[in-house]
């Protein structure tokens, strides 16, 4: 109730709405912002900086050294990352992990219209790499974690939390499939809580479903490549690498894989279906009640799209060595997302068939992480806190679980044991916020109001038996 | 007349039925050569890894071996391109008031990635009758030949009237790049002074199994031009794909310039070309060359001549792709992509003309085109006077019996585009020969024939010495 009081005076006094937030919004805020602030890319970002920077947070609030653990893997000096535990008062029973990871999606500062690495506020939003993905969520175990120790909170379950770098690129090191293998014992947790859930609201902000990521899309790099003898650009030939790259790459963008739907998805839409009303809301209903023919109509929204099939697109090209030369080599990369229940191979053999060119080889480029075996089982244990934190935060908003379309590092925890749940209390735009993109931007009021709720539920979560 | 006794024994030793057909059967001064030619296609060149003034200065070695003194060999380099240098050389002649011969060639090759080769490109590979490496033709051939003849003068004391002049440059092959003969042309003007020069292009021609065709002399050359094409988008995460795509964008416009064909045309130059190779080529392919140097846009003549990618680049404008690149993660859409299309001009046709019609083409606003920085203005071959053109025919003549000199457009571009307005008529002309592959310049496995470059360099050595007298 209080987030609404100072809301409501910000519009009547036309103060600067930073001014208007409260003094423990305010050191999350710089929190946040020093960890936007913290270049954290693989090319010329350091993870391990973050971790430090966040390690001393924690320092301050009173957490003793032998609970602080800074980690590095040998060869990799700036991926490091920060597990950090608060003890829990029953020796029996088993932690909770707040997961989170500290690497951020490149980001050109010839491409943004603001600075990438410098947290703005504009317009009732924050600006800058990783304001939504994820460093909203990651300032959010942090201040939690410092709040409850300097509150003297005793959580009968251990808290404990991991932050880690390597997320966003698929070939780098990654500090959360490090730890389920190296440091199984320290991480150990009855189940973690990491992003991929939240809320999605309307283009006007007005919230309309809370969501708990169960089951993910699994990512699947190829590459596409053709080779050509090349020659002088002054005596060009029909046969040209990159027309047959562009050809192949214009054939898959015209397919759709088939639309598919899983328990998961069609009580997401069941749930979604009052919230969004109209055509898209009927629509909704058809597909949760098993009809397909439904599902053209959620797939004109590109983020419901991701939920209906398997998706495949290029995001990387690449072709040729001099601006007077024929290219000897042309290359593209199609990221798919492929939905639970198809392999990697059927899909790359169906990109095969679709390029009809035997002169462009498809492989698989390679591999994130082992193909998930299914949905995380999602007990009332794990869904009922949601369900009640949010009643209180967010009265007659319906909470549904969600297939995620993007992949989190809950595929390198629940395959050890730590069944991992997408819970952030944040709610995105329909746009997808920018994340990955150009100028990618969070709602103020999500970040804070989601910090609340993050704040609330793992007290929940601990207290629980 | 030394070279064509040495001629004869090498063919006499090759005839024999054992031992390895490489190295022992050369005479002592193509050995010699042949250890230059090597040394320098495998002193790397390229813009990215490479070094020109290393190489310039490994030449300059060679002629202070052979006795130039320091005060006639000029390494030069300019402000901000340590690696991009080259090499003056002036050898003073007999007659003070004789101008001089400019002998001109480029250091730099294209880029080549070890990883797309068979060969390594920097290691000079012979093999079944073929020198393998990057630049081996283009144009380490003809510098290596221009640096022999330099020291064959001054070691043997060649008579000759005339002073010659080398200069061996960096940046003919990058558009953008530091450009050597251009900047002689406009700091060292006297120091570079001549009657006139020669460089490569005008390359002869040859069938697939070695048989000489025809000579060439460069007689125009096209521009070359490069065209960027540029698609941005917000992007976004790559698990919430979008319709428009900026990678989708881009290729579907490269599709529409691949499958375009500039209109035919023609030159005087041109026609003639076609009508003298009609007789020597024969078949469909003659019968289409001489109807089109009669009527170039009657019949069908022009889109036989179309079949084969040399002849096409002589009767149009062409573009091509040569370079794309976007995006910047595995895992994001893609907020920037970009094409580099190579054109190659037709004398005549405007840069911004091109660049409308590309635009016209790709008939998407989001595709942005611009041309890039022009390499030099369009310039107008020098005309092919009897002091240049009679020894280089009677030279043909002697060694070469029935095969003619034929003027062309060149398809390439020259640093004889910065010489000739600069008021030094500078020639292509190499006496070697390439085959329908076009000996792979600028590609894969880049090659030239071994007895074609023996044979090239006896020809120029005596060219040269004809030149200078």
């Amino acid at each position: 109730m209080r987030t609404f009081v100072t809301a409501a005076l910000a519009l009547s006094f036309t103060l600067p709405a930073l001014a208007q937030t409260r003094p423990d919004q305010q050191r999350f805020r710089a929190l946040y912002k020093e960890l936007i602030e913290t270049n954290t890319t693989l090319s010329a970002g350091d993870c391990t900086l973050a971790a430090q920077k966040m390690a001393a947070h924690l320092k301050t609030a009173g957490y003793p050294d032998a609970d602080l653990h800074i980690f590095t893997a040998p060869g990799h000096p700036k991926e490091g990352g920060l597990v950090a535990v608060l003890h829990g008062t029953d020796s029996k029973a088993k932690a909770i992990l707040l997961l989170g990871h500290l690497d951020v999606v490149e980001a050109r500062r010839a491409d943004w219209t603001r600075d990438p690495f410098v947290l703005v506020e504009e317009g009732g939003y924050f600006y800058g790499r990783g304001t939504a993905d994820m460093k909203a969520q990651v300032a959010a175990w942090v201040d939690t974690m410092v709040r409850l120790k300097e509150e003297g909170f005793k959580p009968r379950r251990s808290i404990k939390m991991a932050l880690t770098c390597g997320e966003e690129t698929s070939t780098a090191f990654n500090g959360a499939a490090w730890l389920a293998s190296h440091e199984r014992a320290l991480i150990d947790a009855e189940f973690a809580l990491n992003e991929g859930g939240g809320g999605r609201m309307d283009e006007k902000g007005k919230p309309l479903i809370v969501s708990v990521q169960a089951a993910e899309k699994f990512p699947q790099n190829y590459q596409l490549e053709v080779t050509n003898p090349g020659g002088h650009s002054s005596r060009p030939v029909p046969n040209n690498a990159i027309y047959h790259l562009a050809a192949g790459l214009t054939k898959i963008s015209l397919y759709q894989f088939p639309f598919e739907a899983s328990d998961i998805t069609k009580a997401y839409f069941g749930k979604m279906a009052p919230q969004v009303g109209g055509e898209m809301g009927k629509a909704m209903t058809q597909f949760s009640q098993g009809d397909m023919s439904a599902a053209k109509i959620l797939a004109t929204d590109p983020s419901y799209n991701s939920m209906l099939h398997t998706t495949c697109i290029p995001t990387l090209l690449s072709a040729g060595h001099a601006n007077n030369a024929l290219p000897q080599r042309a290359d593209a990369n199609i990221n798919c997302r492929i939905f639970p229940g198809t392999s990697p191979e059927a899909v790359r053999a169906k990109l095969q068939e679709l390029v009809g060119d035997s002169e462009i080889k498809v492989t698989v480029a390679d591999t994130r992480s082992e193909v998930p075996k299914g949905p995380q089982p999602l007990s009332p244990k794990i869904f009922k806190p949601v369900e009640t934190v949010a009643a209180k935060m967010w009265p007659s908003l319906p909470v549904v679980p969600l297939m995620s379309a993007g992949a989190t590092d809950g595929a390198f925890l629940s395959p050890v044991g730590i069944p991992t749940y997408g819970v952030s209390g944040m709610f995105s735009d329909p746009d997808g916020n920018g994340a990955h993109g150009l100028n990618e931007r969070l709602r103020v009021k999500s970040v804070y109001d989601g910090r609340d709720f993050l704040y609330q539920i793992v007290k929940v979560y601990a207290q629980a038996k | 007349m030394h070279g064509f006794a040495g001629a004869a024994v090498a063919a006499m030793i090759v005839a024999l039925p054992f031992g390895p057909a490489v190295a022992q059967n050369l005479r002592p001064d193509q050995q010699s050569f042949r250890a230059l030619y090597k040394e320098l296609v495998e002193t790397n060149t390229t813009l990215s890894a490479g070094d020109c003034t290393l190489a310039a200065r490994r030449m300059a070695a060679h002629l202070k071996t052979a006795s130039y003194p320091d005060h006639d060999l000029h390494i030069f380099t300019a402000p901000g391109h340590p690696k991009e240098g080259g090499l003056v050389a002036v050898l003073p002649g007999s007659d003070p008031k004789a101008k001089a011969i400019l002998l001109l060639a480029h250091l730099d090759v294209v880029e080549a990635k070890r990883e797309d080769w068979t060969r390594d490109p920097f290691k000079l590979v012979e093999e079944g009758g073929y020198f393998y490496g990057r630049g081996t033709a283009d144009d380490k051939s003809l510098a290596a030949v221009w640096v022999d003849i330099m020291v064959h003068f001054k070691r043997d004391r060649v008579a000759h009237r005339r002073p010659l002049k080398l200069a061996l440059t960096c940046g003919e092959e990058t558009n953008g790049a530091f450009n050597g003969a251009k900047w002689l042309a406009a700091n060292q003007r006297a120091l570079i002074d001549a009657a006139f020069g020669l460089t490569e292009g005008g390359w002869g021609s040859m069938d697939e199994k070695g048989k000489r065709i025809a000579l060439g002399i460069n007689a125009g050359e096209k521009l070359s031009q490069n065209y960027q094409l540029e698609v941005t988008n917000p992007g976004g995460h790559s698990m919430r794909p979008v319709k428009d795509n900026a990678i989708t964008r881009l290729a579907a416009g490269l599709l529409k310039i691949g499958a375009y064909d500039f209109p035919i045309e023609s030159t005087d130059a041109s026609r003639e070309y076609f009508s003298r190779m009609a007789p020597l080529t024969g078949g469909e392919m003659g019968v289409a060359m001489a109807q089109f140097s009669r009527a170039p846009h009657g019949g069908k003549a022009a889109a036989v001549l179309a079949g084969d990618p040399r002849y096409n680049a002589m009767m149009r404008t062409t573009c091509v792709a040569t370079l794309i690149n976007g995006g910047h993660a595995t895992n994001a859409l893609p907020q920037r992509v970009t094409a580099n299309v190579n054109c190659r001009i037709f004398p005549g046709t405007t840069i911004e003309t091109v660049r409308g019609k590309l635009q016209d083409l790709v008939g998407d606003s989001q595709i942005k085109i611009t041309a890039q920085a022009a390499r030099s203005e369009p310039s107008k071959a020098p005309p092919l006077v009897d002091a240049v053109m009679k020894p280089i025919i009677s030279e043909a003549a002697k060694r070469w019996p029935g095969i003619p000199v034929i003027p062309q457009l060149e398809i390439g571009a020259t640093d004889a585009s910065f010489m000739t307005p600069a008021g030094i008529p500078t020639y292509g002309f190499t006496a070697m020969f390439f085959e329908p592959d076009g000996s792979r310049l600028h590609g894969l496995n880049e090659r030239i024939r071994a007895n074609v470059l023996y044979e090239g360099r006896d020809y120029l050595t005596d060219l040269v010495k004809i030149y200078a007298q």
